[in-house]
């Protein structure tokens, strides 16, 4: 029967819990699974950041002396990961979670195509992480992977390694496209009566884009990866001059990647205002103003790709240049809603709130060091340096991973039904923010005085030697955070406050109903008249019991045989 | 139990109030026609990598001859070509005539027409291995300049499309023959009939751009 | 929904003010202690470089003040609107405002359109290049090693330069002149990159890109280190070069010497020393194995069979890693006749020091 696979309260006993796991189609264990899945390739990421950064702490070489490719897996490697296997899988996970809660309904539209997706990733990381043990080593022309440095040429990349590259890329493409449409599907089908589009939470709105950014864009890049995998394998001559052009790929490649940037970012975006308003107690400032800038940063991030092309001597520097600095526009307004929600609000400093109070001012740092390359002249300076390295770490961990925590902070209570330590959560914050500043603050200063990125060792007279050990020191001290953290999840998970169904007095639908949710997620629904349903409700504008939610079955989009979801055990 | 059974019934009712808004089945598209259309947007967007691909390369130099000289001869639109292409616009005239059979509750006519949509689509398979034979004859691989690339590239992912929308047709056909399908419900019917005409459309676009322009 | 506005005490917005404060103070002091200057790109070494730094100027001085009030703004209303245990009413539920939502649309738009306009007129002056430069130098990036070939009017090679730094000066050019470089590659892609020239161009195979520069004449005498910005393998990191500014009188007697060079025959190595040959093709020596007599100096006949653009030599480090010979590298299609001078008894490896980590470009020389 169809509710078997949506109900495991009617799963035989002898199945087992691992079995449930591994066999479930309930977006929340899905959701939970790419968590899990994601953090775990957060840690492999990081350990190969804090090689590269153990090597470059002193010029020199010390770990990579007579195997100068071995550095250049390592950065390319990390960078493969840290993108694709943990922030957007990541981000994927948490709106896998709690997009179909927010919505009022009671899974996503294709449950086991959800399954399917997220079982893609471990496969496509096992097969790139395989890289380093076959002969030639894992890929090593850097997460990118321009050719002609990836092409067959005897100094580029011949072993097998850049090839389980682009065929983990193909699948973990495929994972994102597929979770995409599923998420697609599930926003503009499967949302409560009265849950109209512009009573969404911001939250499902920033995924919303992200999933229509994941499906025009990933593509694209598949599309490159095929084709290098045909020049690679089959002689093709698409990216190998003099035939071929070296810059197409480049083209082909940041069509995709620059919106995929924004994919990487958008969803946390979400998280944050999530968060702010509710320890803020007020409602997001500008919240019609907040989604047309979310659709337009969706918009321009489709006709900006150039910029990160601005040196080839191939492009139309002032139509990217101006785009470039347009996409500021919608950012910033942003911003300034951020700020104005908790302008005269009643702030309660619980460690989301942290989070996203360290998201907003590590974004603000991203977003105007991101400006001085829009320039495309001071770009000609900084292209390819330390800087362009530290704009795009202040973007995507000072701000992704910043507003991930604050998610992960926010939510995990309805995920466990226990609270997280206030205490170690505060000082995973302190200890993780001020790492991540004396790692990547210092990378501005090399980058402007000429540190060119992706280079094992540099001379020890160039005066560079200061600021990579504070990035290193600091990296070194983002990887200690973590251990309160983990200490944090494994010890609440036991003992931690039983968080009840709504501790944060949240806005959303999630808090509606019990923590954890049911496998159907809901028993009854607010009436819902607002973006704040449960705000309505809890100060009487709505009935708190109006509407009793959709059957998993019919939800779930069987067009043949509707049921009754089978009794609780 | 018997709170939810009335949770679903109250539910019912709240539905009908609302008018069907929010209500999942009977709102606009169903979901799996939906999906379909997205996943064919991504589909779409795969191949205008490849498109993009094609037309840099052709396009790369002034005065690059293409086709180049030793194939100038190989990609002659009046040939074997031309009967794949009509075969395969014939298949999608086949498989809309079972989409409107099933709408009409005609099961005999739609097992027949998808049937023929099916034949059609391993017809066009196998005509197309037929080409590759005769051009791999004639000298031209994947390797042979960015001529011989950018044609199996296109082509070749063409075909896989082409297969896999006959292994859809396929399951879509045994469903039917088991009787799964009716007038109400054929929603995978209704949404592999876009997927076989998208790969319809596509291969209309690289005949044109392949051989006639 | 009951809300009321608080009154809220005095003291927060006193603490909040003084967060301000606090901040834009700390800024200030950052930028105004030499500290500061790690902020600032090094001192601009061509014309065009000067344009690009006060563009930076611009650009960061607008940084710092949208920094300033944007987390002025956020340390205020963390500061003053902390939640107090009498907070029981909502505060007021302000959904927004359509007149600030138009303001701070309007005014990054007015900021953005500006810094549009700045570099793009910057850019104009950046990119340009004349009709008649005064030298012409392509710039041949090959992995991983530059050479720098000097043109004259008819665009015809004069001479290469295929020590891309130390001594040698690398790529000179004149003071105050113009200076028109192309960049070629036939590998991978590099970039040319020089820090005080707060530029760098792509070295994008099949494709050729040109820039112009012009060093002021207060530089003369200057060594300017530059390396390759774009990922190209292994030896990514060793593809430095340097370019020394000279006056024209100096640049003149450079490249005479140059070309004087190329044409001279090279000294007879000793009579008696013993001759094996050596070819490098496909980034690989023939031999990986040599030996020689010990305390006696030997020859190695050198062919670099590769692209032009790619140059090897033969180098010699002993087993503790020291080098004990070093020879200039010849670009593909040249040979050369390295003498090396007499080496004790030993195990030690050859190398070719451009291609230093290309396992198949380091042998072992057993001397006997």
């Amino acid at each position: 029967m169809a509710t078997h696979a949506l109900n495991p309260a009617v799963v035989p006993a002898y199945r087992g819990r691992l079995y449930e796991w591994l066999t479930t189609t309930d977006h929340k264990k899905i959701g939970i699974l790419y968590v899990i899945n994601s953090f775990l390739m957060f840690f492999i990421g990081g350990v190969l950041a804090l090689v590269v950064r153990t090597e470059l702490a002193q010029p020199g070489l010390q770990i990579f002396e007579g195997n100068e490719l071995g550095y250049n897996e390592m950065f390319s490697i990390h960078a493969t990961v840290m993108i694709f296997l943990f922030i957007i899988p990541m981000l994927a996970g948490l709106g896998n979670y709690v997009v179909p809660l927010m919505i009022g309904a009671p899974d996503m539209a294709f449950p086991r195509i959800n399954a399917l997706s997220f079982w893609m990733l471990p496969l496509g990381a096992i097969l790139l992480l395989m890289g380093f043990f076959v002969p030639g080593g894992a890929a090593a022309a850097g997460w990118t992977s321009y050719p002609p440095l990836t092409e067959r040429l005897e100094l580029s990349a011949p072993g097998a390694g850049q090839d389980l590259w682009i065929v983990s890329l193909v699948l973990i493409g495929t994972s994102s496209i597929l979770g995409g449409i599923n998420f697609l599907v599930t926003i503009f089908k499967m949302r409560a009566p009265g849950m109209t589009l512009f009573r969404m939470p911001i939250m499902v709105w920033t995924v919303l884009v992200f999933s229509v950014l994941v499906v025009m864009a990933t593509p694209v890049f598949t599309s490159a990866l095929v084709m290098l995998f045909i020049d690679r394998n089959y002689g093709g001559t698409f990216f190998l001059p003099p035939q071929g052009q070296a810059v197409l790929y480049q083209n082909i490649f940041w069509f995709y990647s620059h919106p995929a940037v924004y994919v990487m970012v958008l969803p946390a975006m979400g998280v944050i205002s999530e968060v702010l308003p509710v320890f803020s107690r007020k409602p997001l400032f500008g919240y019609k103003a907040f989604i047309f800038a979310t659709a337009g940063i969706g918009a321009l991030g489709f006709t900006v790709w150039a910029h990160h092309m601005f040196t080839t001597g191939a492009v139309f520097l002032p139509f990217f240049s101006l785009m470039t600095a347009a996409i500021g526009v919608p950012t910033g307004v942003k911003m300034f809603n951020w700020v104005f929600t908790m302008f005269r609000g009643q702030l309660t400093f619980s460690t989301p709130l942290i989070f996203a109070i360290g998201f907003l001012t590590m974004f603000l740092i991203g977003g105007i060091n991101g400006v001085f390359s829009a320039a495309v002249p001071v770009d000609f300076a900084l292209h390819d340096t330390y800087w362009v390295v530290a704009h795009l770490h202040y973007v995507l961990f000072g701000g992704s991973v910043f507003g991930v925590f604050a998610g992960i902070y926010y939510w995990f209570p309805k995920m466990s039904g226990r609270m997280l330590d206030e205490g170690l959560g505060k000082i995973h914050f302190w200890l993780m923010f001020i790492g991540f500043n004396l790692t990547f603050f210092p990378m501005h200063m090399l980058g402007i005085k000429g540190m060119p990125r992706r280079i094992a060792d540099y001379a020890s007279d160039a005066g560079w030697n200061d600021w990579n050990l504070a990035a290193t020191i600091g990296g070194f001290m983002i990887g200690i955070s973590m251990l309160p953290f983990l200490w944090n999840v494994f010890v609440s998970l036991r003992n931690g406050k039983i968080a009840g169904d709504d501790p944060w007095e949240g806005n959303t639908l999630e808090w509606a109903t019990s923590s954890p949710p049911p496998p159907y997620n809901f028993d009854r629904l607010p009436e819902i008249r607002s973006e704040r349903p449960l705000f309505d409700a809890r100060h009487g504008l709505v009935d708190p019991h109006a509407t009793a939610p959709i059957p998993p079955s019919i939800a779930a989009g069987e067009d043949s045989h509707p049921s009754i979801p089978g009794p609780k055990a | 139990m018997t709170a939810e059974t009335t949770a679903i019934q109250t539910h019912r009712a709240a539905g009908a109030a609302h008018g069907g808004v929010g209500v999942h089945a009977g709102r606009g598209v169903s979901n799996v026609i939906l999906g379909m259309v997205l996943f064919i947007t991504s589909e779409v967007m795969f191949f205008s990598g490849l498109f993009a691909a094609y037309f840099a390369t052709r396009f790369a130099g002034p005065n690059q001859p293409w086709p180049p000289e030793a194939f100038s001869h190989v990609l002659d639109p009046l040939s074997l070509i031309l009967v794949a292409t009509i075969i395969l616009i014939l298949s999608s005239f086949t498989c809309q005539f079972a989409v409107w059979s099933i709408r009409k509750g005609d099961r005999r006519g739609f097992i027949r027409n998808i049937g023929f949509t099916f034949v059609l689509g391993i017809i066009f398979l196998v005509l197309q291995a037929v080409d590759y034979s005769i051009l791999f004859g004639e000298g031209m691989t994947l390797g042979s300049g960015p001529f011989g690339t950018t044609y199996y590239t296109l082509t070749g992912f063409h075909g896989a499309h082409v297969f896999g929308g006959v292994l859809m047709l396929g399951v879509v056909l045994y469903r039917g023959m088991s009787g799964q399908f009716s007038a109400k419900h054929h929603d995978a019917v209704e949404a592999v009939s876009l997927y076989w005409h998208f790969v319809d459309v596509v291969w209309i676009l690289l005949f044109s751009i392949l051989y006639l322009l | 929904m009951s809300t009321s506005p608080r009154k809220r005490p005095a003291s927060s917005a006193l603490v909040a003010g003084g967060g301000v404060v606090l901040l834009i103070a700390i800024v200030l002091l950052v930028l105004w202690l030499p500290t500061g200057d790690a902020l600032y790109p090094p001192e601009p070494a061509t014309e065009q470089a000067r344009s690009i730094d006060s563009l930076y100027n611009i650009v960061f001085a607008l940084a710092v003040v949208v920094f300033l009030v944007v987390e002025g703004l956020i340390v205020w209303s963390i500061l003053r609107y902390r939640r107090r245990p009498e907070d029981v009413d909502l505060p007021p539920q302000t959904h927004g405002n359509n007149l600030v939502e138009a303001l701070w649309t309007l005014i990054p738009t007015v900021i953005v359109i500006y810094l549009f306009i700045v570099s793009y007129s910057t850019l104009a002056h950046v990119d340009a290049v004349s009709p008649d430069p005064a030298v012409r130098v392509n710039a041949l990036a090959g992995q991983f090693q530059w050479q720098f070939q000097y043109l004259d009017k008819d665009g015809k090679v004069v001479a290469t330069q295929t020590r891309a730094g130390g001594d040698s000066g690398g790529m000179v050019v004149p003071v105050g002149e113009k200076v028109y470089v192309t960049l070629e590659s036939h590998d991978v892609i590099h970039a040319w990159y020089v820090p005080r020239f707060l530029f760098k161009r792509d070295v994008v195979p099949g494709q050729q890109n040109h820039f112009e520069f012009t060093v002021p004449p207060e530089e003369a005498g200057q060594v300017f280190h530059g390396q390759c910005a774009e990922l190209c393998g292994s030896g990514h990191r060793i593809m430095l070069f340097d370019v020394t500014a000279m006056t024209r009188a100096d640049y003149d007697a450079w490249l005479a010497n140059l070309v004087a060079e190329a044409n001279a025959t090279p000294p007879p190595p000793p009579s008696g020393a013993p001759v094996q040959t050596v070819v490098a093709k496909d980034i690989a020596y023939d031999k990986l194995e040599l030996t020689t007599p010990a305390d006696a100096p030997f020859v190695i006949d050198f062919k670099n069979e590769d692209a032009a653009s790619i140059t090897h030599d033969i180098d010699i480090k002993d087993s503790g890693g020291q080098v004990v010979a070093d020879h200039d590298p010849i670009p593909g299609g040249q040979e050369a006749q390295y003498t090396f001078e007499p080496l004790a008894a030993g195990t030690y490896t050859y190398f070719c020091s451009i291609h230093p980590s290309v396992p198949n470009m380091n042998g072992t020389l057993t001397v006997q």
